[in-house]
């Protein structure tokens, strides 16, 4: 038929039918005939919040819609380019199935596939709801009951986040950080004493060692990323150390697929290489007091035989840990021959210091990982190369203005009650979670779920989240969807209805970052440091208002008309437009105010704060970001924030932290080893070593270990709604459009009897799923692995295969994979092989 | 007479995705569906060897716009519907295409009906379908609560909604029923002044566009200086779409 009418057509009817169809754009063209035109528009300033590179970003406007994204041109940090995802983020906003207004569950009962039967309702009863269920905490003397749970965050957070519940009297402000890489600051913050992640000087590098990270595809920096790798291609050596063939490794010169887990290994052979060889920076870490190298397998040395320069501990370091494990030992452990890793070693050694070991998530998120991070980042330690030119940095501290204090409008209550144990359990016993040496210093986003469960230290009541979807996001979802189905009450502030809305009893329907919101994120890349202005591009179609200030505001009039007007009162007292001193009257006018407080340094040019400088709050607006001066190399050096001043390789920092933990529950450094899940006892519990994964369920039963990657166009796991995500899914090696595959080695599957494209079952600890199988050489035979961010059974009608059904697109890795935590930073565990599988025809 | 190409710097490409998305943006192009995959950017993946030592390609393609273009010669329409203009570009006319897909099925780098994971640099609107479905659908997700893609279009005012918006004597920007369409080097942006969107939108710079019979232009520069590759030459259709340097890096 098709062919008939084409026919039909072409007899001679073809330029009339067409312009006989009457498409208008079609006609309006022809009349300009012989000139094409761009129709006008508006490059404007704001910010991606695709990933975590939070990049200085531009949307081009046309009629008030947001048309196409590129970077900020005056960014240093990304130089006015940005990568994939930033693209995707249109079809976010232009989604047809967000959220457009407020909505009430109407069927009490709530699991996963469970109709909630959602109903639109008006603001004013939605914020009323959630007001009177407060209010009920409040009552009862109870304010610890409520809770408060962030996902996606702007540097506008401390309103939600912190003055919500801390005015009201809780101390549960609940992140989702620890599901993203706090392992990975525990390594550096236990050797240098910085908990963050770094940044890293490609252009002047002679060897980048990727570890555990594919920065071309996810990490913190990623355009500038891509558009150096080709560079340092030519000028360097890279090599990268992955059991997956991501796309770095794909590219580098070497790849090194290390059996997952047994990173450690690997990076204590190459420190062991690189000291019996001589190849560590002498400037850095120092030399044998009679000059000639001492290092000799199985050799104990005397301490004092070695002068130290920047560094502490190397010998005490090669005693306990390096002395016997040379690149043989490694081989057996780690899969990667002795010569490749000596090869490595020297590499490395040869560039000394332009050197950049990257350390990322999939070396160290698991759940003896910690020591991994120490390991693999004290290796920056030993090339003489942190805070060197051609090696990884901190950063230039951004002058952002502190917000006025709430403590005034805390009443008794919440005085006391916000000083309450946290419902994550951080700081038990068995989860010290040492963010920057404190015991419970940072969040166990993984362990809330099992608080809430036990209730304990006691119940949560009610709930609000914003733009998390927790039961999606983290792993063993099971317990999280129990844990969330018991919750009495929840209120989620979102974009669309995702797996957590599924459990809500009031929606809030909340603008899109990037396009509709005001706010701001501070953040650094290319040895530059930025603040980035988020801002509302264009007018929301739907009635949204802005998740974590704009909301709050208006939850505090509902409060306020409830007898409650603490925090109204810290909103509408305190804060006052730097310019006009005019205060807040609504939860808009509050919003920019609070952005302009927190932002004067840079714009009101009282006083000199380095980097860019702006004539006017409207001209800092307009121009949408401050670029800091350049960042400078070796100031670190002989002041970094450890106990020692040093660099540790034997961490006093940490052993004080560790005594300080096991002091709080009156017991040994050894005991919270134990209850940790760690193997070190006695002094190596101070310094980086090899500790052999620890992985749910036996190699007997589950032979296979499972590797979890990110996608090149994953939006924080919020993109997996748009049609371009799925098209392009196939971007990530190995990867197919519209498909979650599971790619296996094809010797293992020869093994298995698995052909291309079967349906494969794949059994962990959690269940059996159903997974099409991939063949792929790119995998390390014994390893299947699949990317996050399919599998949502919920989210709309692309991300999920059947919404209503609440029948899943492909399968969640967070499904396949337990609940299990790194103890001591608190990270959820991810990678290292922790998740052990099965597979087998289906 | 000029010849616009386009050179296409592996050693830089990572295979992010960001030029065909860009592209998408930039043309208005659709979802894929009914076996066109609308895509005018994609990649094409190559993987020889075996586990650990892989050689990986991943190479981003588009309309070769050919000097002796197979998808010119076999258009029936006089004037032809898709043609050269005098830089050397291949365009079509909207306005003279029937919708025949002999170019399609002439061209060697499209197909009449693409797979999963297949690209096609011509794709067929085919006159029983309307465009842009997604955006048509009344149904929302959640009654009352949700939106649905033609809500969003009526609010938006145009299909699809983050449609940008250009005029092109030959070509609208967002195609109709029972036309052909494929890359045209963003020719409305290229008169303009500017660079393809897909060349300014690439994070690794390894996109070059150019004339390459200009010798000082930076095309033929990087022509001359590196040994380059085309797809598919023995189609003697001479495609001006080149790639210089490898993917991975030479050890």
């Amino acid at each position: 038929m098709e062919l008939k009418r084409r026919t039909f057509v072409k007899l001679g009817l073809a330029v009339s039918a067409a312009t006989g169809l009457g498409l208008p754009t079609f006609n309006a063209f022809a009349a300009k005939k012989g000139k094409s035109k761009v129709k006008a528009g508006q490059w404007m300033a704001t910010t991606c919040q695709g990933c975590t590179t939070w990049c200085p970003a531009e949307v081009f406007v046309q009629d008030g819609r947001a048309t196409k994204v590129r970077g900020n041109q005056l960014s240093k940090q990304n130089e006015g380019i940005l990568c994939p995802k930033s693209h995707i983020g249109l079809q976010e906003l232009y989604d047809p199935d967000r959220v457009k207004v407020p909505m009430k569950r109407t069927n009490p009962k709530k699991g996963r596939g469970v109709d909630p039967k959602f109903i639109p309702i008006s603001w004013d009863e939605a914020l009323g709801t959630i007001a009177d269920k407060m209010m009920e905490l409040r009552k009862a003397g109870k304010p610890e009951q409520f809770m408060v749970n962030r996902g996606r965050y702007s540097y506008m957070r401390d309103t939600i986040y912190a003055a919500l519940p801390k005015v009201f009297g809780s101390p549960n402000g609940i992140s989702h950080s620890a599901i993203c890489a706090e392992a990975e600051k525990f390594g550096s913050y236990y050797t240098e004493g910085y908990w963050g992640y770094r940044d890293y000087d490609l252009d002047n590098t002679k060897y980048l060692l990727i570890w555990g990270a594919d920065p071309l595809s996810s990490n913190r920096m990623i355009p500038a990323t891509i558009k150096r790798f080709g560079k340092v291609l030519d000028n360097a050596t890279v090599a990268v150390v992955d059991p997956r063939m991501n796309t770095s490794a794909a590219k580098a010169h070497e790849w090194l697929p290390v059996i997952p887990g047994t990173d450690g290994a690997l990076a204590v052979a190459v420190a062991h290489t690189l000291l019996t060889e001589g190849l560590w920076y002498k400037k850095f870490v120092g030399d044998f007091t009679g000059g000639k190298n001492l290092f000799k397998k199985g050799l104990k040395l005397d301490e004092k035989s070695f002068k130290e320069v920047h560094t502490n501990g190397v010998i005490k370091w090669w005693n306990e840990e390096l002395k016997d494990k040379d690149a043989n030992w490694a081989a057996k452990i780690c899969g990667i021959s002795a010569d490749q890793i000596k090869g490595v070693a020297r590499g490395m050694g040869k560039a000394a210091p332009n050197v950049i070991v990257w350390l990322g998530p999939g070396a160290c998120m698991h759940v003896r990982g910690a020591y991994s991070a120490m390991a693999i980042h004290a290796l920056n330690g030993l090339v003489g190369s942190t805070d060197h030119k051609g090696g990884p940095f901190q950063y230039v501290k951004q002058p952002v203005a502190k917000l006025p204090k709430y403590s005034k409008y805390q009443d008794k209550l919440a005085k006391k009650h916000s000083k309450m144990k946290k419902i994550d359990q951080r700081g038990f016993k068995n989860l010290p979670a040492l963010k920057k040496g404190k015991s419970g210093g940072g969040v166990v986003t993984s362990n809330l779920c099992q608080g809430m469960l036990e209730k304990n230290p006691n119940e949560i009541k009610v709930a609000i989240g914003y733009m998390n979807n927790f039961v999606f996001s983290s792993a063993g979802t099971k317990d999280w969807e129990e844990a969330f189905a018991n919750l009495p009450f929840f209120a989620h502030i979102t974009t669309n209805a995702s797996e957590m809305t599924q459990f809500a009893d009031i929606v809030l329907p909340s603008t899109i970052t990037q396009f509709e919101k005001l706010g701001y994120v501070k953040t650094k890349a290319n040895g530059y440091s930025a603040v980035t202005l988020i801002q509302p591009v264009v007018k929301p179609f739907w009635d949204v208002r802005m998740d974590e200030t704009e909301i709050i505001f208006d939850l505090s009039v509902k409060l306020k008309e409830r007898g409650f007007s603490n925090l109204y009162d810290y909103f509408t007292k305190e804060f006052k437009d730097p310019e006009t001193g005019k205060k807040p009257k609504n939860g808009v006018e509050f919003t920019e105010i609070n952005l302009k407080i927190q932002m004067a340094p840079m714009w009101d040019g009282k006083k000199k704060v380095g980097g860019d400088t702006f004539k006017s709050w409207a001209d800092f607006r307009k121009k949408g970001m401050w670029n800091s001066d350049m960042f400078k190399f070796g100031k670190k050096w002989g002041k970094f924030k450890t106990k020692t001043k040093k660099f540790e390789f034997y961490s006093v920092t940490l052993k004080k932290a560790l005594e300080g933990h096991a002091k709080k529950h009156k017991t040994s450094v050894d005991n919270i080893m134990k209850v940790t899940n760690y193997t070190a006892r006695g002094e190596k519990c101070f310094i980086p070593h090899y500790e052999p994964p620890y992985q749910h369920g036996t190699s007997e039963k589950y032979p296979f270990k499972f590797v979890d990657y990110k996608s090149k166009l994953n939006r924080e796991g919020r993109s997996a709604n748009t049609s371009w995500y799925q098209e392009f899914k196939h971007v990530d090696i190995g990867d197919v459009g519209w498909n979650d595959v599971l790619k296996l080695n094809p010797v293992d599957a020869k093994k298995l009897g698995v052909k291309d494209g079967d349906n494969l079952k794949i059994e962990s600890v959690t269940g059996s799923y159903e997974l099409e199988a991939k063949l792929w050489e790119g995998i390390r035979p014994g390893s299947v692995t699949k990317c996050y961010g399919q599998g949502h059974w919920a989210y709309g009608n692309i991300a999920a295969e059947d919404y209503e059904g609440a029948v899943a697109r492909g399968v969640n890795n967070n499904e396949i994979m337990p609940a299990d935590i790194e103890r001591l930073s608190g990270s959820a565990a991810r990678n290292g092989g922790f998740t052990a599988v099965q597979i087998s025809k289906a | 007479m000029g010849q616009y190409s386009m050179v296409i710097d592996l050693n830089k490409c990572s295979g992010c995705g960001a030029c065909a998305l860009a592209c998408k943006t930039e043309n208005n192009t659709q979802d894929r569906r009914d076996g066109q995959s609308f895509n005018w950017a994609d990649y094409q993946h190559e993987e020889k060897g075996t586990f650990p030592n892989i050689d990986y390609v991943s190479r981003p393609v588009l309309c070769n716009h050919c000097s002796d273009a197979a998808c010119i010669n076999v258009c029936p329409e006089t004037p032809k519907a898709m043609f050269k203009t005098k830089n050397g570009a291949t365009l079509f006319n909207e306005k003279r295409c029937i919708g025949c897909a002999r170019c399609q099925k002439a061209c060697p780098y499209s197909k009449k009906e693409v797979k999963q994971g297949e690209w096609s640099v011509i794709s067929m609107n085919d006159e029983d379908e309307k465009v842009y479905p997604e955006y048509r659908k009344k149904k929302a997700l959640i009654k009352g609560c949700t939106s649905s893609g033609a809500e969003v279009a009526k609010k938006a005012g145009v299909t699809p909604p983050m449609k940008t918006k250009y005029t092109h004597p030959d070509f609208t920007a967002a195609r109709r029923a029972g036309v052909i369409e494929k890359c045209t080097f963003c020719h409305h942006r290229v008169e303009n002044g500017m660079e393809p969107y897909c060349v300014v939108s690439c994070p690794s710079g390894a996109r070059t566009f150019g004339d390459a019979t200009k010798s000082s232009s930076k095309v033929a520069k990087l022509l001359k200086k590196y040994k380059a590759s085309v797809l598919k030459p023995e189609e003697k259709t001479v495609p001006n779409v080149h790639y210089i340097r490898s993917f991975k890096a030479k050890s």
